[in-house]
């Protein structure tokens, strides 16, 4: 088990520093400030410190917003904290930019270090550094594509829902039509069987119209006939008639 | 699980907070990250380097690691991680840092406990540097020890010839000598104490470098836990975890307890590793004809060699370091064809994708097609590592294979375990010593050896004359004899001889062909060897200490207990029941075959937790080399 003792260190530096000035050594510290302060400050750490905090800033803003993109919005819809397909949307691009930017910024640092003439260990380091930045963008990378690979399957879940209502509706009107049909098919067959009834007694009436037609035919032959005949007949009446008469006269006129 | 010893966890979690400006590590994924610079020196490396991956050492933010003494150019904008020990050079080169403002401010560490003086030195560079403000922490972090496995470690690796074998037992050392070793070792286990956050009961021998070790840390621990005012062992210092509600033993032994198993020839993955290849601080260099990879800690690369890092994370590693070699090399083809199979799943997917609106047949497929595929795409990463993993097993297992072919290890091994477990031996000493195709002048040394520590009787005159020519013949450099000679009249006059146990080793049959087509690794002519579970005599002893079990071994073995009150040094010990936790550490050396029996026995006792630390870990190469020099004074 580690022990700290940086206590005791503390303490050791007060009693040297006791001791120096009792031997009378002092540090001329102003001095050396200067002197640390005259250092370079390298713009590589801070920079890469400000990637850090960008990809910080982006993984709060997706963490805070988690809950409600993810959500899949309750029929009560007095929650304000309800998002629109449209927020979701909005968030997606900006994440999307802000990791191009912050990937962008990484490979940027990266050539920098490439080209700046510095030691092969800070070259080592600066690699490292920034490959530990990569893979926490990476990481918060994984965040963001995993609560939109949940929307998106949400997404394609609703679709399939609606596509599958929709199937049904049109399984139902099918349904309904073919009922309809079965029905004006069976009333076709009742109708046709009436019509074939009907042929037999129309073929009866037009044969008895055919007979009554020889017949009147006939009938009107035989009026003719008649005519004829009581035409001839009359004239024969007549004719004795006449020669009566005059058998008559010729016998009175005789007797005379 | 009972019990806190978990040492990667606790070493790696005391490093991690370090390097977070010793602030606890946050577990946000996406934070902000912050840069730094770590400084260390070997010892610091030496540490670090088995426990965290530069890879992991990037992810905390570590941008460079550097070498205390090597030319660092000025970063003035970022703060500097110091994990140095307080050495006067080290201290010097701090000071040079401080005036020379490298840094924008200054996190101290010192892996061992600093001492005033050298602290004041440093105050007056940063008051003539005026820096004072810019020296933000100054931690003893209590790290100076080396873990290598989550129950194993080691004192150190760096300058470890200080306090190796040979430094302890040569015959000219002088006393002063000596209480330098011993302030040393003492000084790393109470390390490991501080950062364990437990005060242990000890146990050891009587009248060797282990009894020294013992008193001194007995001593220091007991200075410690008196001063109120800075004890390490309070309650608030202790690590974050379960405890056990016992007190862990700590056992020391001596190496001279056991001579013959640092000469073994081995038959367990990684022992074999440590054995035939170059591996230390769980990294393997092996001469390839490839070009160098980039190793971790700054370590010069080196041409044509491969390095190869054996962790933690590695499944396979973990799964297999204690294996035999053939069940390795069988698991290694099942894993290269368990990543072909998954290969082929994600080309055909692959394929699968490329038909996309040509295929009525792939539309449909496509529809469950697609969550395969986003688990096969989430999985490459895994199904190349694999690969590498599997690769690179493959590498270190056929290098160690083609030892084991060209030095017959197999009929090494054999025999030696015939004669440690007393076996009847079907072959003689004398073929295999003067066959010049089985093994180097070195496993011929080694293998005479063995027979010589483990016999009963001490060979005669015209047999050992007899193996001394066979040896000679074979080029074998015989001054280690002189050194174990010397040794066996010691022990025998010490203690009885140490057991090996009734060890089997079952031959069974060579390799049959039909298993081995298709598979990397042609193992015909080597036989596969099953070890039966038997105990080391380290093993034995930490046995009988741990389950209280009496024995004429370890009866006599001192007891230490740091919390109580002088006067009760005796040796009947107080706690009557079985320790749940161990702490077993081999003053003068051990190595991976004392481990991974530890670890065989550890499995066959449930619930108990058992660490393993030496000294300094040497193969039997090292070691032949160190009693060489023994032997030639």
């Amino acid at each position: 088990m580690a022990v700290d003792i940086t206590l005791l260190f503390k303490a050791s530096v007060k009693t040297v520093k006791t001791r120096n000035k009792a031997i009378g050594i002092g540090f001329d510290s102003t001095k050396d400030e200067i002197f640390k302060r005259s250092r370079p400050k390298s713009g590589f750490s801070p920079r890469a410190k400000e990637v850090i905090t960008n990809i910080t800033k982006l993984k709060d803003f997706l963490l805070q917003h988690r809950k409600d993109y993810v959500s899949a919005g309750s029929l009560i819809s007095s929650d304000l904290s309800r998002m629109t397909d449209n927020d979701r949307d909005q968030i997606d691009q900006d994440a999307q930019i802000f990791m191009r930017t912050c990937s962008e910024a990484i490979k940027q640092l990266r050539n920098e270090a490439e080209k700046q003439v510095i030691s092969a260990q800070i070259k080592e380091h600066r690699g490292a550094v920034l490959d530990l930045i990569e893979t926490y963008l990476k990481g918060v990378c994984k965040l963001y594509s995993e609560q939109r690979a949940i929307r998106v399957k949400r997404m394609f879940e609703q679709e399939n829902q609606r596509l599958i209502s929709e199937m049904n509706s049109l399984v139902d009107e099918v349904r309904q039509i073919e009922g309809k049909v079965v029905e004006i098919s069976r009333l076709q067959e009742i109708f046709a069987e009436k019509v074939l009834q009907q042929e037999a007694e129309i073929d009866n009436i037009h044969q008895l119209v055919v007979g009554a037609t020889e017949n009147v035919k006939e009938g009107n032959e035989d009026i003719r006939e008649a005519i004829k005949n009581n035409a001839g007949f009359r004239v024969w009446i007549l004719f004795f008639l006449v020669m009566c008469s005059f058998s008559l006269l010729f016998l009175d006129w005789y007797d005379s | 699980f009972v019990g806190s010893l978990f040492l990667c966890c606790i070493s790696a979690v005391a490093l991690k907070r370090m390097l977070n400006f010793n602030a606890p590590p946050l577990k946000n994924t996406a934070a902000e990250p912050v840069w730094k610079v770590l400084i260390y020196d070997r010892f610091g490396q030496d540490i670090i380097s088995p426990l965290l991956s530069v890879k992991e050492l990037r992810d905390m933010g570590i941008t460079l690691h550097l070498l205390l003494h090597s030319d660092r150019d000025p970063i003035p904008d970022v703060p500097a991680i110091y994990f140095v020990m307080p050495t006067e050079e080290n201290i010097d080169r701090i000071c040079q840092d401080l005036r020379n403002q490298l840094y924008e401010s200054y996190y101290l560490n010192f892996i061992s406990a600093i001492s005033r003086s050298k602290l004041e030195d440093i105050a007056s560079a940063a008051l003539a540097a005026n820096a004072v403000t810019q020296v933000t922490k100054v931690f003893d972090q209590y790290l100076n020890f080396i873990t290598l496995e989550d129950d194993m470690f080691i004192l150190c690796h760096q300058n470890k010839e200080l306090i190796s074998y040979h430094a302890i037992n040569r015959a000219d050392i002088q006393d002063t000598d000596m209480e330098a070793i011993m302030d040393t070792i003492v000084d790393s286990l109470f390390c490991f104490f501080v950062t364990l956050g437990a005060v242990p009961i000890i146990r050891c021998p009587r009248g060797n470098a282990a009894e020294m070790v013992a008193v001194k840390l007995d001593k220091k621990l007991r200075e410690n836990l008196r001063d109120a005012r800075n004890s390490l062992f309070t309650g608030d210092s202790m690590t974050a975890g379960q405890f056990s509600f016992q007190r862990p033993l700590f056992v020391l032994v001596d190496r001279n307890v056991d001579m013959a198993t640092p000469l073994h020839h081995t038959w367990t993955y990684q022992a074999l590793i440590h054995d035939v290849l170059d591996f230390h601080l769980n990294r393997v260099v092996m001469e390839e004809g490839m070009g160098a990879e980039p190793s971790a800690g700054a370590r010069p690369k080196k041409k044509s060699r491969k390095t190869y890092d054996l962790t933690a994370a590695d499944k396979f590693w973990q799964k297999h370091k204690g294996s035999p070699f053939p069940e390795v090399a069988e698991s290694v083809q099942e894993e290269l064809d368990t990543y072909r199979a998954q290969e082929d799943e994600v080309k055909r997917l692959k394929s699968i994708m490329g038909l996309e609106g040509e295929d009525e047949g792939a539309i449909s497929m496509l529809s469950d097609n697609t969550a395969k595929l986003t688990s096969a795409v989430s999985s490459l990463p895994e199904l190349l590592e694999k690969k590498r993993l599997i690769d690179l097993h493959t590498n270190v297992a056929t290098a160690v294979l083609d030892h084991i072919k060209s030095r017959k290890l197999d009929v090494y091994f054999e025999f030696e375990e015939k004669l440690m477990s007393k076996s009847t031996l079907d072959k003689s000493l004398l073929d295999i010593i003067s066959d010049p195709d089985a093994g180097t002048p070195e496993d011929k040394m080694r293998l005479f050896l063995i027979y010589y520590i483990t016999a009963q009787q001490a060979p005669s005159e015209s047999d050992l004359e007899q193996y001394k020519k066979a040896l000679l013949d074979a080029v074998c450099d015989l001054s280690p004899l002189n050194y174990i000679k010397q040794w066996k009249a010691f022990t025998k006059m010490a203690a009885t001889p140490a057991n090996y146990g009734n060890s089997g080793v079952k031959p069974m049959g060579l390799f049959s062909r039909v298993m081995n087509t298709g598979s990397q690794f042609v193992m015909e002519g080597v036989k596969n060897l099953v070890l039966k579970q038997h105990n080391l005599p380290v093993t034995r002893i930490l046995d009988n200490l741990m389950e209280m079990k009496s024995h004429p071994e370890t009866d006599d073995y001192r007891y230490f207990d740091p919390k109580m009150l002088r006067g009760s040094e005796s040796s009947i010990p107080r706690n009557k029941n079985p320790f749940q936790e161990a702490i077993v550490f081999v003053v003068g050396g051990g190595n991976y075959i004392e481990y991974q029996n530890l670890v065989d026995y550890t499995k066959s006792k449930q619930g108990k937790k058992i660490v393993y630390g030496c000294s300094e870990l040497f193969n039997a190469s090292q070691f032949i080399k160190q009693l060489s020099q023994l032997g030639q004074k």
